[in-house]
């Protein structure tokens, strides 16, 4: 369980790193927390010549947020900060908690939002309340920054937007709506250390009356090779007073969109069921809370 | 209780928990010797095939590395059982699993080492691969495991006690079912590492490994490397848990060893965790069917056990298991007619061997489930059920096993009351459920399965000025705490402090014989050793003692680190006075203590017939408990959580409560990964795909419940100490108390393992279904 | 390709060869000799690697050593006082029964300290959520659960000597 050789280039201004990136090409890796990069290492599945640490850049961690205008993060930023930022709790809840239920303390303290993001596994715990915020990521290059949305990033499994040279820098979260809340929560045989069967965010907004579903988003993780965007469950619910009945009809639209594969971990029929549960709990979890806003 | 002993029965803190707790404790892979070399192997690709050609030529060229040892260079068959041993340090002709090792490595470090690994070329055949018991007996004139297992099964056995048929005819309450078992792994968290040094001039190899069994590791190289036992010596350092998956060989010992004698180097070898999944030696999965007969009464009249053992690839400890898993039937309810036809079946998957509880855990599962649909059928408890048949200090089943002593009621009963059982069974919400189990366990074999008859455990006691009091002995502190234990015994039996004693063990040259730490023997088998060993020291030193404070030497007793006078208090001295002066004079004190199992046959007791492999299973005392489980069904997602467990002992007299309660819940986690998350999945190919502890899923803190332990007053008046086992026998009611539990919760019974979420939604459907049809 | 790079390990500063590709866990092992640290399964999967970098408990055998020049580094070897006194956990894990084959022991302490570093008086269920990364196969997780909560009670009253 070696590692290959390679060059260790550790930047720590994001002008280097980005030059570095550009240099290297498809022949480097970005090392961010490692706790996937190294393991693909380990396994032999890649080889890379080069890898840039991108820990020692300043500019690509932390949270940052203005009222009115939303969360910016720093694709860099630890997993455990973002779950202990008060701002990230109190504003991005289902993020908050996602990156709570990401592997361990340990892999917590070491992984990056932007790693769970560009390694694009589909059972990946934070890209799916990042995308039902509707988080826009940042990449960089040395020719200048784009913008996409999260959900155009990850294209599959493993697959993401990143053209040579270019780097995930931010992740950009809109303010949240007024009266609006969000909930994540996942399926797994235990209930540490997992890797999720199905996950789930619902980010839902509600007019004044606060019964009336004014917007939704619900995204489901891990029943698709990247994050899933329900189209029917916003259509189902938006515009129309929050009840059970419609809630239960969001629960089959949301599992009848799924996609899920067997695996080890569990079948597709199970995958299917328990998202239709994790839909209905969520709805009304998002619901409850979004009242108390 | 023996209310008079002041060093058993305290909750010391472990000897070597400081040095634990610093990162101080060596392990085998914490060791690094002059000159040493790093060992690695190379693996098969294929579960069955043929080796055409091993060409390592290359490797050898490549700088750094020292040595390739293949197959044929130590072609000697080992096994753990004289009697089947089929094992070899290294493929020889043909690959039977996934991973086997084929060739193994020398060089001056691991990584290059492992880089060799790919230079050297394996040519295969490859053949059909059986992966599951029954196609392997139906494909077994196609498809041949072992040329001397024509029919692909290591060894089957039938075993008549009394007449089951004509009780079964009587019976008013019959019941068959059957049960299937996964394929599980310690999971301990040591990978295998050994260490070898070999001296080209004197011939002599020291060994450091990461063993259960220094004894039986020892034979086996002995075996192996063609050397007598004299010239080998075997060291266990401190080792990172066992599980019975340290109770054998491994190729790391081999491999190391061979390795070290072709280079005249030290040799350390190191698995990595795909390794130990790759040469398991874990439970065997089982395929049972039992048939359980009640009379109008509810008292079990007769059991027939019919049980597949899916193998894998060689022997292993295979054939005791089986005959393991017969004998449990027999216990801890009075089984007067029983009948057993058990086999254990080759497939091309790595070889199940010793687990903790061996034997007794597949058995269990089904019989504790099956009494517990029967009180059903009856209309009393399952509580109840149980009492009734539970048996009773001198009982003696069919099959001639004889418990001298059980608190087995008391424990059914401890746990009934503190979890408030018979309130709730039966009476829970939808959903929510309770369910009870009993078990027991042996405390040692009672019969040899070891090819002589000579004491299973020597203890030496040295006492003098210089040491004070050392123990010698061969046992493996595998982590379960037998150092300390043994601490606790020798200062009661000699009057003195725990923490005054030295305890020497897991060195075959360093300490006297001892079998290994398995089957529970130890605190039993070692205890009678020290008794011994310290009767021999007390006499002498009373007689000194009893000149110097003026009184006969038999009216002194011992206690505290002094010598009294029973009769004039007054008269005493310092137990360290006495040992200066004896040693003074007559030089170091020793005594030699053994324990010798009692042989006991299995014999059928009906017709006074000797039935084979039914000698397996008898033990000089037995552990008994309950445990009783609740839990709490979530019906949409099918996900069990575990509110409480509620567990009630018979260890005899626990000689230190604080580890008992750690054996016990350490059982009950263990035992709750086999019931709920833990399985190896294996392909059709043979490769097992979930080969890490990412996937393979043992319990975390988060799936600890609350767990409520008692361990019920108990003293074995036969046992030293009157001590009993606490180590294997919590593992045994934890699956069908679980499974109980799941069944109160939802009216389903489950009859293979692990019981997922998805298992118990699909079941939750089924049953739907199935009342919508009946119109309910 | 080896560089000579500086690791403060447990207040010490230890100038060590290494190339990039070495891991933490095997230069803390093998070049520094603190063999504390153990290696139980290679991929993040059980903890028993874990140290503390920064105070934040990190797997040493997914951690490049040469990432880790300038930061603060501890392992199990550091916790004990300079008198030798042992660490309010390491006595509360002796005391409570908390060890038994002791692998997962140095790695199961670091996590509990940068635990009760951030939190000082855990709940049970903070204190299981916050070793459920470090497997212990022995002792069933109750008297470790139990011993940092003892520790977080000492260390609370009396600090840390």
């Amino acid at each position: 369980m070696y590692l290959n050789n390679f060059e260790y280039f550790a930047p720590e201004t994001p002008g280097e790193a980005l030059d570095l990136v550009a240099r290297m090409g498809n022949k480097a890796k970005v090392l961010a927390g490692g706790t996937d990069l190294l393991i693909m290492m380990k396994e032999k599945m890649i080889q890379p010549e080069y890898l840039i640490d991108i820990n020692n850049v300043k500019e690509f961690k932390g949270i940052s947020y203005e009222p009115g205008k939303g969360a910016v993060i720093g694709a860099a930023t630890k997993i455990s900060e973002v779950e202990h930022s008060p701002v990230i709790r109190d504003k991005y809840f289902a993020l908050h908690q996602a990156a709570g239920e990401l592997g361990s303390a340990q892999v917590r303290a070491m992984a990056t939002i932007g790693g769970n993001s560009c390694h694009a596994s589909p059972a990946a715990e934070t890209p799916t309340p990042l995308v039902a915020f509707g988080a826009k990521i940042v990449i960089s290059s040395v020719s200048g920054d784009r913008e996409l949305p999260l959900e155009e990033f990850i294209l599959g499994n493993r697959k993401n937007a990143l053209a040579e040279g270019e780097l995930l820098t931010q992740f950009i979260l809109p303010e949240p709506a007024p009266k609006s809340a969000s909930r994540y929560w996942y399926i797994g045989l235990r209930d540490a250390m997992e890797i999720d069967a199905v996950n789930m965010a619902v980010n839902m907004v509600l007019e004044n009356d606060g019964r009336t579903v004014k917007d939704l988003r619900l995204v489901m993780g891990s029943v698709s090779p990247r994050p899933l965007v329900s189209v029917e469950v916003p259509g189902i619910l938006v515009g129309k007073e929050f009840n059970s009945e419609l809630v239960e009809k969001a629960a089959q639209a949301a599992a009848g969109e799924a996609k899920p594969i067997s695996d080890i971990r569990a079948s597709a029929e199970y995958r299917r069921e328990v998202t239709a549960v994790l839909a209905r709990r969520l709805l009304q979890q998002a619901f409850d809370a979004a009242r108390e806003v | 209780m023996n209310k008079d002993f002041t060093q058993v029965g305290r909750s010391v803190p472990r000897k070597d928990g400081p040095l634990k707790v610093k990162g101080e404790a060596i392990y085998t892979g914490d060791m690094v010797l002059p000159r040493m070399a790093y060992g690695k192997i190379k693996r098969s690709p294929y579960a069955h095939a043929i080796i055409k050609k091993i060409d390592y030529s290359k490797a050898l060229e490549m700088p750094g590395v020292l040595a390739v040892v293949t197959g044929d260079e130590a072609p000697k068959k080992w096994g753990i059982v004289p009697q089947t041993a089929n094992e070899v340090a290294l493929a020889v002709g043909k690959v039977r699993f996934y991973n086997e090792g084929v060739a193994a490595v020398a060089a001056i470090d691991e990584e290059t080492a492992e880089a060799a690994l790919d230079l050297i070329e394996v040519e295969y055949e490859p053949l059909p691969v059986l992966t599951d018991p029954f196609e392997s007996m139906k494909r077994a004139n196609e498809v041949c495991i072992h040329e001397d297992a024509p029919d692909n099964i290591l060894h089957a056995g039938d075993q008549l006690f009394g007449d089951p048929d004509k009780a079964f005819a009587e019976c008013t309450y019959v019941l068959e079912r059957e049960f299937h078992t996964s394929y599980v792994n310690h999971a301990f968290l040591e990978p295998h590492t050994s260490l070898a040094s070999y001296d080209t001039q004197s011939g002599q190899l020291q060994l450091w490994s990461s063993t259960q069994v220094p004894h039986y590791l020892h034979t086996q190289l002995s075996i192996v490397l063609e050397m007598p036992m004299s010239k080998i010596r075997v060291t266990v350092p401190a080792v990172g848990g066992g599980f019975g998956g340290k109770g054998e060989a491994s190729p790391a010992d081999f491999c190391a060893a061979l390795l070290s004698r072709k280079i005249g180097r030290p040799v350390r070898v190191a698995f990595e965790r795909s390794e130990v999944f790759a040469t398991n030696k874990g439970r065997h999965p089982c395929h049972m069917k039992m048939k359980i007969g009640l009379d109008k009464d509810g008292y079990i009249q007769a059991v027939d056990f019919d049980n597949t053992l899916d193998g894998g690839a060689y022997a292993g400890w295979g054939i005791v298991v089986m005959f393991y898993t017969a004998s449990m039937i027999h216990l801890p309810y009075k089984v007067p007619n029983a009948r057993a036809n058990v086999r254990r079946v080759y497939t091309n998957k790595p070889t199940c061997g010793a687990m903790r509880g061996l034997g007794g855990v597949q058995p269990r599962y089904a019989m504790e489930c099956m009494l517990d649909e029967m009180a059903e059928m009856i209309g009393i408890s399952p509580y109840e059920l149980k009492m009734k048949n539970a048996v009773e200090s001198g009982y003696r089943s069919v099959s001639n096993l004889h418990v001298p002593h059980t608190e087995y009621r008391k424990c059914l009963q401890t746990a009934a009351e503190r979890s408030g059982y018979l309130e709730k069974h039966g009476k829970l919400p939808f959903g929510k459920g309770i369910g009870l189990a009993g078990g027991y366990y042996i405390s040692g074999t009672a019969y040899t399965l070891y090819q002589s008859y000579k004491p299973h455990t020597t203890v030496l006691i040295r006492v003098d000025t210089e040491g004070g009091a050392t123990v010698h002995c061969a046992a493996a502190d595998i982590g379960q705490g037998c150092n300390t234990v043994m601490a606790q015994m020798a200062a009661e039996a000699l009057g003195i402090r725990y923490e005054d004693v030295h305890v020497v063990s897991g060195d075959t040259e360093l300490g006297t014989f001892d079998l290994g730490s398995f089957a529970s023997r130890l605190t039993y088998a070692s205890g009678v050793a020290i008794k011994d060993a310290a009767k021999q020291i007390n006499d002498k030193l009373f007689e000194v003692a009893a000149g110097m404070v003026g009184c006969r030497a038999d009216q002194l007793e011992v206690k505290d680190c002094r010598f009294y006078s029973k009769f004039e208090p007054k008269k005493t001295i310092e137990w360290a006075k006495v040992v200066d002066v004896y040693t003074n004079s007559v030089g170091t004190l020793t005594g030699l203590g053994h324990f010798s199992p009692p042989r006991l046959k299995g014999i059928d007791l009906t017709r006074g017939k000797r039935v084979q492999g039914a000698n397996i299973g008898h033990s000089p005392t037995f552990g008994f408990s309950c445990q009783i489980w609740e839990v709490d069904v979530d019906l949409e997602t099918g996900k069990i959580r575990v509110d409480k467990v509620t567990e009630a002992g018979d260890c005899g007299q626990a000689v230190n409560p604080m580890s008992v309660d750690g054996q016990v819940e350490g059982s009950i986690l263990f035992a709750m990964g086999q019931a709920l998350y833990e399985e190896m999945k294996v392909a059709p190919d043979g490769k097992i795909i979930n080969a890490s502890l990412h996937d393979y899923k043992v319990p975390t803190a988060m799936e600890l419940p609350e767990i409520d332990t008692t361990i019920v007053d108990s003293y074995d008046p036969t046992a030293p100490f009157g001590v009993k086992e606490s180590g294997e026998g919590p593992v045994q009611p934890t699956i069908p108390a679980i499974t109980n539990a799941i069944y109160d919760a939802i009216g389903v019974r489950f009859t293979d393992l692990p019981i997922t979420p998805e298992k118990v939604l699909k079941a939750l459907k089924e049953k739907q279904e199935n009342q919508k049809s009946e119109g309910r | 390709m080896k560089q000579l790079i500086e690791l403060t390990i447990n207040n010490r500063v230890y100038e060590v060869p290494v190339s990039p590709k070495d891991l933490l866990a095997d230069v803390i092992r093998d070049k520094v000799g603190l063999t504390g640290t153990k290696k139980g399964c290679g991929q993040g999967d059980c903890g028993a690697c874990t140290v503390l970098i920064d105070g934040n408990p990190v797997l040493s055998c997914l951690t490049l050593a040469i990432a880790c020049q300038g930061r603060k580094i501890t392992t199990i070897e550091g916790l004990v006082a300079e008198d030798g006194q042992l660490h309010p956990i390491q006595q509360a894990y002796v005391d409570h029964g908390a060890v038994q084959c002791g692998f997962c022991t140095p790695g199961m302490i670091l996590t509990s300290k940068a635990l009760l570093d951030r939190n000082p008086k855990p709940s049970e269920e903070e204190i299981k959520r916050g070793i459920s990364g470090n497997i212990c196969r022995c002792t069933g997780y109750k008297k470790i659960v139990e011993a940092i909560f003892a520790a977080g009670e000492t260390i609370s009253t009396e600090g840390v000597k």
